[in-house]
């Protein structure tokens, strides 16, 4: 019957910290033996129900050990749970949504109707899924673990009491919802229909789509695009979960801003991704004709496209990051004075 | 068992969890292993599960209150405990403040029971 103990004690010793397994282990075995003989049954002589009802006094497994553990540790705890409930709900729906849309266009638009992209856009679903999936609950560890650290801290006084946030510095939940669309529609849009991004028409036997982007070219800065949308869902999840700005916030804030305007200069700066072919093929579909005032006009506007987005860029990050940190100080500047 | 009773029961286990300590550190100026130790509060008739008593014992020892020892001689390995010279301290003191309590709350609950009788 020392099967059913070995198991026991195992179940037990497998959910504490390795340090104090040996120990407990020896002291579990030691206790189970100590209950058999006083039940008459010592050793060898337990039968399995001796041991069945020895077991059953001390209890489950889970619960034992939780007794042993002095402190319960998360990865994502009580406080977290909800908002990582909710996040994880947004960002799988809106992959799967948006997904869908791009897989329905592909499918109307090809002519290659084979069984194959249906099984292709299953698989895309799963991966990118297990991906979100791994993002949002790695962002939800970062910030237990940032709020663990901040916890400990034991001299905290009244007066480190943050203001209530006044309708001014409170963000609504509808703001990091919104984010939370814009950043998976930039990553399902940019990694699987940047081909969609351009002039389109549908229209029987004068259909033509004529991409922006080269996709091949395109594809090298997909990191890029990847790195913004995580820092994007990390900054929209603290949204989420503060309602109101903190210096945290702003910092993850001012750091994506940084960021998207960094890969927006080093995708943007170089101009093998621009489609070599776009002007020839707007002739080909009879939009413009070479020559033409109209023709040369687009043609300027084409060739300064990446530099004049690099610009519009850089003014849309600057103005945001001057109106995050209006509100920062406004926020700040409740019934404490300002120290930094 | 029914809903009040329940509650009852937890209510009790909330009361007991710190009069479980005064026990145990009252039994051990003599070194015990865990499972004598249960025996003997049974017997005084506090009634306590070893899986409660055994995670108890060490985390006082962690905190330094207790002391402890493995026996390789005998059959099977024992751990013993014994109080340290800080348990002890702890001890006369968090007794005392037991004894102020149960008094400060029996004079609460008797003035009650007057008032209410006269």
């Amino acid at each position: 019957m020392t099967d059913l103990i070995n198991r026991y004690v195992y179940a037990v010793t497998q959910k504490l910290p390795v340090p104090q397994r040996a120990d407990i282990e020896m002291e579990l075995r030691g206790l189970i033996e100590d209950m058999l003989e006083d039940r008459g049954a010592p050793g060898d002589a337990a039968s399995r129900e001796d041991v069945e009802q020895v077991l059953l006094k001390l209890g489950p497994p889970n619960e034992m050990a939780a007794r042993y553990r002095v402190k319960e540790r998360y990865l994502i705890g009580p406080g977290l749970i909800d908002g990582y409930w909710s996040v994880l709900k947004i960002v799988i729906y809106s992959l799967v949504i948006f997904l869908s849309i791009s897989y329905i266009i592909e499918y109307f638009s090809s002519t290659d109707s084979s069984g194959e992209t249906l099984l292709e856009y299953f698989v895309t679903i799963l991966s990118v899924s297990i991906q979100g999936f791994a993002w949002v609950t790695g962002i939800f560890a970062f910030i237990e673990y940032l709020g663990a650290r901040t916890d400990k801290a034991k001299d905290w006084e009244p007066s480190h009491l943050e203001p209530v946030p006044d309708s001014a510095t409170r963000i609504k939940p509808i703001e990091p919802m919104i984010g939370f669309l814009a950043s998976i529609l930039f990553f399902v849009v940019f990694t699987f229909s940047i081909d969609w991004i351009g002039v389109i028409r549908f229209s029987g036997e004068q259909s033509f789509n004529i991409p922006v982007f080269d996709k091949e070219a395109f594809a090298i800065y997909l990191p890029f695009i990847w790195a913004v949308t995580a820092i994007g869902i990390l900054k929209d999840t603290m949204k989420l979960i503060l309602r109101k700005w903190t210096s945290q916030l702003v910092a993850v804030h001012l750091i994506f801003n940084v960021v998207f305007t960094i890969a927006a200069i080093v995708i943007l700066s170089d101009p093998a991704i621009m489609n070599p072919t776009f002007m020839n093929q707007l002739v080909d579909a009879n939009l413009l004709t070479t020559g033409e005032e109209s023709y040369n006009t687009v043609n300027r506007i084409w060739n300064q496209s990446r530099e004049g987005l690099i610009y519009i860029i850089i003014i849309i990050n600057l103005m945001d990051t001057v109106s995050v940190g209006m509100k920062w100080f406004r926020h700040k500047d409740g019934p404490r004075v300002l120290s930094k | 068992m029914s809903e009040d009773q329940e509650i009852l029961h937890g209510l009790v286990q909330e009361l007991r969890r710190g009069t479980i300590i005064i026990g145990v550190l009252s039994q051990l100026s003599e070194p015990q292993y865990g499972y004598s130790l249960v025996a003997i509060l049974q017997e005084k008739g506090i009634g306590v599960e070893a899986g409660t008593l055994y995670p108890l014992l060490r985390r006082l020892e962690k905190q330094g209150l207790l002391e402890s020892q493995w026996d390789t001689n005998e059959a099977r390995p024992r751990k013993y405990y014994i109080i340290s010279k800080m348990g002890k301290e702890i001890y006369s003191q968090l007794y005392r403040e037991w004894k102020d309590m149960m008094t400060s709350l029996e004079g609460l609950v008797d003035a009650k029971e007057e008032k209410r009788d006269p």
